[in-house]
């Protein structure tokens, strides 16, 4: 019969029409919410703009400056200057920590590559503003909130990653108590091949300084007095493989170039400090002297860790290994 | 009046789009009438170009996955798959078991939701003005609630990561995709009884823009607009990529190719995907859900050059990506279903009249962000 479709299909129109005033509670029907009276709650993975974790006061923020979500930010909506000093030595933690909301597509990527817990997704979506651009940038005091408030949105994930943060932190005090002070090395038993070398080099040794003792050569006193003054820098280059104490070049200011003039004398394990970003962030699990130590010795292979430094870094960190023969 | 007492007509130059309702978004015909029939039809595309294979070629390789997403707005967990397969075969990954079958299951949603509005829209241009579209919306509602309980986001949701996905579903997201599934037949049920015997929507849709079975192979034309002409060609089943080849499922295939095929294929799919989506989630295997090496950062692909391609809602969907070696693609290439299927939208409206040239592009299921990319 020509029409029974239509009619079927109106049948269940109507039927939705008041199905929609009986089947409430949004179970069959009735999906919607009246939006800014009634709110649904969002799941916990909910995601809007990013913000940074604090624990306690806005001064104990996590985040380090260290750059890698201002590195990995598909659209590079993030911008960060680190914190110094008078001095100008760097202080690990943002100066300045902007995101450009109007740019920022709520991906989530600079959650996944913090190694330090400290930039969160928030849930937040009622962002409209009065203007396109300044009123659309969120500045460090805005960005700022406290591990509370993180609680509060996404209780599951925070409590988590507190869990993880203080295991970290456990193992971290575990590993210092157990070590309080660095154990002396073991003193090698020597062997009589080694102690009779040792005697021989002393005695060249002694043979070798002996005018100086016995008053025969010397004739001015003063020049005498000097001496030793001379001496003291030709003991530190003495010992090439040893980083030096000191570092110069240890200023995130410089440019690689810069840096790299500086330590340009030194050991392997100073040049390659001097490659590292000098930023102290930590992202490659040390310092940056650390990591210089862990390479020299061969303790990490991994030239990709430096994050700051990006590939200028690890180029040049390649470079130095090669010259060396270790690479 | 000639002198022959014939009228003379003039054919008419007609710009439909890019700011016209019926086109699906920024999309432009410039059709030329002949009175009320198409003589002559241009497609117009650009207007939404936003440079994504550009800016695919300058960022690394996981921070494009957030700009798939943004290609076929409808289906962003299908985008992820596909980008994912594509580095996956360059870099030797294999996927865990049970990140393969989550895999399926989002694909498989993404079917259902991109479909019911699909098919929505297609009932909208043709004049059942928003209440079927309505109903499709209503049901993918609940999908995209799922969607955002699982990945944080309801379209854009980056979820797919190298080597498997971003976050596990736990038993009570199990369970509310369970209850996605077992309401689904229902709704078919319902929207089949609204429009499919409705004799005013058969006289609009039946012989209408036949795409002939030759034509659409010729012209490379994928997905339900290639079945509904009668070829039959999934790549579920063709390439077996992930765990397909687990799955009993059928290929639906037309026989006229007409628009009313079209809108039958595509309800005859997601009956199959529910087929599909009910064995993914009783077979789910326990598992990790992402491969342990993959790195997040500094991740490097072997210099190489690869294709991967899924059965997306709309069609083939394939990503052709070079590699150098290094943390970005050299070469990063779409190939876009919409796009390819937009292609032969001349030979399906010539001689049809305006209002059917409207409902033939509605059959074709265009989101313009995939198309002009």
């Amino acid at each position: 019969m020509i029409g029974k479709g239509l009619i079927d299909g109106l049948v269940v129109t109507a039927k939705n029409f008041v199905g929609s005033y009986f089947d409430g509670d949004r179970k069959d029907r009735m999906f919607t919410y009246q939006y800014p009276e009634e709110r649904m709650k969002l799941p916990e993975n909910s995601r809007a703009f990013p913000f940074l974790v604090y624990d306690g006061t806005p001064d104990k923020m996590r985040c380090t400056a260290c750059k890698i979500c201002e590195i990995e930010c598909p659209p590079q909506c993030i911008y960060i200057v680190m914190e110094r000093d008078e001095k100008g030595k760097p202080l690990t933690r943002p100066k300045v920590f902007d995101i450009d909301l109007s740019v920022c597509m709520q991906c989530g990527i600079c959650v996944e590559v913090c190694p330090f817990e400290s930039i969160k997704m928030d849930c937040d979506f009622e962002m409209s503003r009065y203007g396109r651009f300044e009123p659309l940038q969120a500045h460090l005091p805005d960005l700022l909130k406290s591990n509370e408030y993180y609680h509060q949105i996404k209780s599951a994930e925070a409590t988590a990653v507190d869990a993880g943060l203080k295991a970290e932190a456990d193992k971290k005090a575990a590993k210092k108590a157990a070590t309080p002070p660095p154990p002396p090395p073991p003193k090698p038993v020597a062997t009589p091949a080694e102690i009779r070398a040792e005697e021989e080099k002393r005695a060249w040794q002694t043979g070798y300084q002996a005018p100086l003792g016995t008053g025969a050569i010397v004739w001015p006193p003063v020049k005498e007095k000097k001496k030793p003054v001379e001496a003291k820098p030709q003991a530190v280059e003495a010992k090439p493989e040893q980083s030096a104490g000191d570092a110069p070049w240890h200023d995130s200011g410089l440019d690689l170039a810069q840096r790299m003039e500086m330590a340009k004398d030194r050991s392997l394990a100073d040049k390659l400090m001097a490659a590292m970003a000098q930023t102290d962030c930590s992202a490659c699990g040390f310092d940056c002297r650390g990591y210089a130590d862990a390479l020299a010795s061969g303790a990490t292979k991994d030239l990709t860790l430096c994050v700051p430094g990006e590939d200028a870094t690890k180029n040049m960190l390649e470079n130095l290994l090669k010259e060396a023969g270790k690479l | 009046m000639s002198a022959t007492g014939i009228i003379e007509t003039q054919t008419l130059e007609v710009s439909l789009g890019p700011q016209h309702p019926s086109t699906h978004g920024v999309f432009r015909m410039d059709v030329v009438l002949d009175g009320e029939y198409v003589v002559k039809l241009k497609p117009v595309m650009g207007y939404l170009h936003r440079n994504h294979e550009q800016i695919g070629e300058k960022i690394a390789w996981l921070a494009n996955m957030p700009y798939t997403d943004r290609l076929d707005y409808f289906c962003s967990m299908t985008n992820n798959w596909a980008y994912a397969l594509a580095v996956e075969k360059m870099a030797g990954i294999k996927v865990p078991e049970r990140a393969e079958y989550i895999r399926v299951i989002m694909a498989e949603l993404t079917r259902l939701l991109n479909h019911a509005c699909g098919i929505g829209f297609l009932l909208s241009d043709c004049g059942a003005w928003f209440t079927p579209v309505l109903y499709g919306l209503r049901e993918r509602e609940l999908i995209l609630d799922f969607f955002e309980t699982v990945s944080g986001a309801r379209m854009m949701c980056n979820y797919m990561r190298f080597g498997g996905v971003r976050v596990d579903l736990d038993d009570q997201m199990l369970a509310m995709a369970r209850n996605i599934v077992a309401r689904w037949p229902k709704f078919l049920d319902e929207f089949e009884k609204l429009m499919t015997e409705n004799e005013v929507l058969l006289a609009r849709t039946q012989r209408v823009g036949i795409l002939p079975r030759e034509l659409a192979i010729n012209a490379s034309i994928s997905g339900p607009m290639a079945r509904a002409s009668g070829v039959e060609y999934d790549i579920r089943k063709v390439d077996k990529y992930g765990v397909y080849d687990r799955f009993d499922f059928r290929v639906p295939v037309g026989e006229t190719g007409d628009v009313f095929d079209r809108f039958m294929i595509r309800i005859l799919e997601m009956r199959e995907a529910v087929k599909i989506l009910e064995q993914a989630l009783s077979d789910i295997p326990a598992g990790p859900f992402i491969a342990p090496e993959v790195k997040l950062r500094n991740f490097k692909v072997p210099a190489g050059d690869g294709y991967g391609r899924i059965e997306a809602p709309k069609g083939e969907l394939g990503f052709y990506l070079v590699s150098e070696g290094g943390t970005k693609a050299y070469r990063y290439h779409v190939r876009p279903p919409s796009f390819i299927n937009l292609t032969i939208l001349e030979d399906m409206c010539l001689g049809h009249k305006v209002a059917d040239a409207v409902i033939i592009l509605g059959s074709v299921d265009i989101v313009l962000g995939e198309v002009d990319r």
